[in-house]
């Protein structure tokens, strides 16, 4: 992830006067290059008339947008609006047309051939995760998370340096959603595209920015800067009370867990010959993975799983969720690997604390 | 012998069939008054229910004019034209051109003006012309209602294409005046099952291709 970046999409004094309200004031921003940059803030706080001025479905009243430099209009706007991929809380997929013909909308605008088209279109079928078999579906047959993912391939499709999403995965459920965040990430280190995302969701913004501006009232920025340095530093109490009350968990996440001792399964070693867990004990399934715990005749399931390169706060989860207040670690495969201590976490914790402020120890 | 034996009788007989007013000829008059109405009336309704329906304002006096249409009977619209302007093709045609505008305004309308705003917001955001709007998106997903209100259409125009004979054209209502004038009730109850026989036909042709020209993505099932 470069640091400093070029920009690619600059905000100069942008106004957005609507006859009944501002939906957004003398907006100046800079969006980097080859970066995620998420809009976050309150609803009717003018990210999505933002995110929309970018690509002309509104047009500004004052100021002016420059794209790599240019006045965004400069050119036709459906010319414009074929540069950049754009993709919003519904997928709004054309009901007429299968999901390959879909995809393939802005290439075919192009002038790319039927064949060509549909080439493309399975190729980044493959790209955003979606199964080739789905091609010849119509949206109608599609589930809602398939749709988005459709949504996605159709905005990649467009093979601009620019991506542009509002709320994308604000209609999924929760599990569907950060699958689809997990790649988008993925998507985004393959192919290095301008990502801006808006979200209502300061966890998602956290997730997924690089950078974030944070929206207030009235289309204003209350403060724009990398996810750490929002979290640590609010820019004032509009912001400190937006990234809200769990702040310090939040920060856990940029933390990393892979210091934290790994007591073994089969106890010994690291905690002496007792197993420390006891009574409790962990079941294992045929295949290694974890399968909930045992106290006596009980069986419980279990909580959350450490995974390999999760952050402190994932281990923090998998401990406070465990009902033998053990968190269960699993390897690459989802085979329990170990146990984590909670004190262990909440000393990493401190000592992370520590370094951020420099002192101490 | 009762009416309906007497028209299976008069059916059956191969002269009523051929020369200058037998069935033939009059189906085909029929057909060509119902064309020429339609394709009239469909010229003047379908672009502007189409626009209306695009732009998604207006839709108020779409359905107003509609529905004042209906109300007009066209007997007595035939009537009033006929005094006015005289006999002729012009009158009935006028008359009907009337009747068959509002569902296919109605239809045309409604069929566009239902598309998804989602889903035409998000072919404006990918880049489509207003244009390219209009015949690759909103016109495609609208088809199933717009042939409904042609169909709707259709049968109303079938139905009352009778009407001309009273103004001395010809038609299936031929059948219906002059076996009135003598009394034929068989021939009268010939001419409606004849007009209902052609508008089920014409109804079965027209549902053959809208399911031609539909998706099949627009479909309810699976
Ligand atoms: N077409 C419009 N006409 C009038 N006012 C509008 C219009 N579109 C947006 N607004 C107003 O502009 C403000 C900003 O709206 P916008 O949709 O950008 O908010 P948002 O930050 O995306 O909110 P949300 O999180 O709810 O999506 C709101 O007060 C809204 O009511
Ligand atoms: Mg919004």
């Amino acid at each position: 992830m470069p640091e400093t970046a070029a920009t690619a999409i600059e905000f100069a004094g942008v106004t957005k006067r609507y006859e009944s309200a501002v939906a957004v004031e003398d907006l100046d921003l800079a969006i980097p290059a080859g970066l995620i940059t998420t809009f976050v803030g309150p609803s009717g706080c003018g990210k999505t008339t933002s995110l929309r001025m970018i690509n002309r479905m509104v047009e500004a009243t004052e100021g002016t947008i420059l794209i790599q430099g240019e006045d965004n209009r400069d050119r036709p706007a459906h010319e414009l609006r074929r540069s950049m991929g754009y993709v919003m809380q519904q997928a709004g997929l054309m009901p007429h047309r299968t999901v390959a013909d879909n995809i393939a909308t802005v290439p075919r605008l192009k002038g790319a051939s039927r064949a060509d088209g549909r080439a493309r279109a399975l190729e980044l079928m493959d790209t955003v995760g979606l199964d080739r078999k789905l091609a010849k579906r119509y949206p109608a047959q599609l589930s809602g998370g398939q749709a988005q993912r459709v949504g996605v391939a159709r905005a990649l499709a467009a093979d601009s340096p620019i991506l542009l999403m509002d709320e994308p995965f604000s209609a999924v459920d929760p599990v569907v959603r950060t699958d689809l965040q997990n790649e988008l990430v993925r998507l985004h280190e393959q192919l290095e595209r301008t990502i801006v995302f808006v979200t209502h969701d300061i966890d998602e913004a956290v997730a997924l920015g690089h950078r974030i501006a944070v929206f207030g009232e009235g289309g204003r920025i209350a403060q724009f800067g990398t996810p750490e340095e929002i979290l640590r530093a609010p820019a004032d109490d509009f912001v400190a009370s937006f990234v809200g009350r769990d702040r310090g968990l939040r920060r856990l996440t940029f933390a990393s867990g892979q210091e934290l001792p790994m007591h073994p399964l089969e106890g010994g070693t690291a905690s002496g010959l007792e197993r420390p867990w006891a009574p409790w004990e962990l079941l294992l399934d045929d295949a290694a993975r974890p399968a909930g715990w045992r106290f006596g005749e009980r069986e419980v399931t279990g909580g959350t799983l450490f995974t390999p390169g999760g952050s402190l706060r994932e281990a923090l989860d998998a401990v406070l969720s465990s009902p033998s207040g053990w968190g269960v670690a699993v390897d690459d495969a989802g085979r329990a690997a170990g146990l984590i201590a909670s004190d262990d976490v909440m000393a990493a914790a401190g000592r992370e604390r520590r370094s951020r402020y420099g002192v101490g120890e | 012998m009762n009416v309906l034996e007497q028209t299976w009788k008069w059916f059956a007989d191969p002269a009523s069939w051929t020369g200058a007013g037998g069935i033939w000829s009059r189906l085909v008059e029929h057909l060509g008054y119902s064309g020429l109405v339609l394709l009239i009336a469909a010229v003047i309704a379908l672009p502007v229910g189409v626009l209306v329906g695009h732009r998604r304002s207006g839709g108020n006096v779409v359905v107003g004019v509609a529905g004042a249409l209906r109300a007009l009977p066209t007997l007595g619209l035939l009537t009033l034209f006929a005094l006015w302007i005289g006999l002729g093709l012009t009158a009935p045609v006028l008359a009907l051109v009337l009747l068959a505008i509002a569902p296919l305004l109605t239809g045309a309308y409604a069929g566009v003006s239902a598309v998804d705003p989602v889903v035409v917001d998000a072919a404006r955001a990918q880049g489509l012309t207003e244009w390219q709007i209009l015949t690759r998106v909103e016109l495609p997903v609208a088809v199933p209602v717009i042939f409904g209100g042609i169909r709707n259409a259709t049968l109303q125009v079938i139905a009352t294409v009778t009407i001309m004979a009273y103004i001395d054209l010809g038609g299936l209502g031929r059948f219906l005046i002059d076996g009135l004038a003598v009394r034929d009730y068989s021939r009268m109850v010939a001419s409606m099952i004849l007009a209902a026989a052609l508008a089920l036909v014409l109804d079965a042709v027209l549902a053959g291709a809208q399911k031609l020209l539909s998706s099949p993505g627009l479909s309810k099932e699976d």
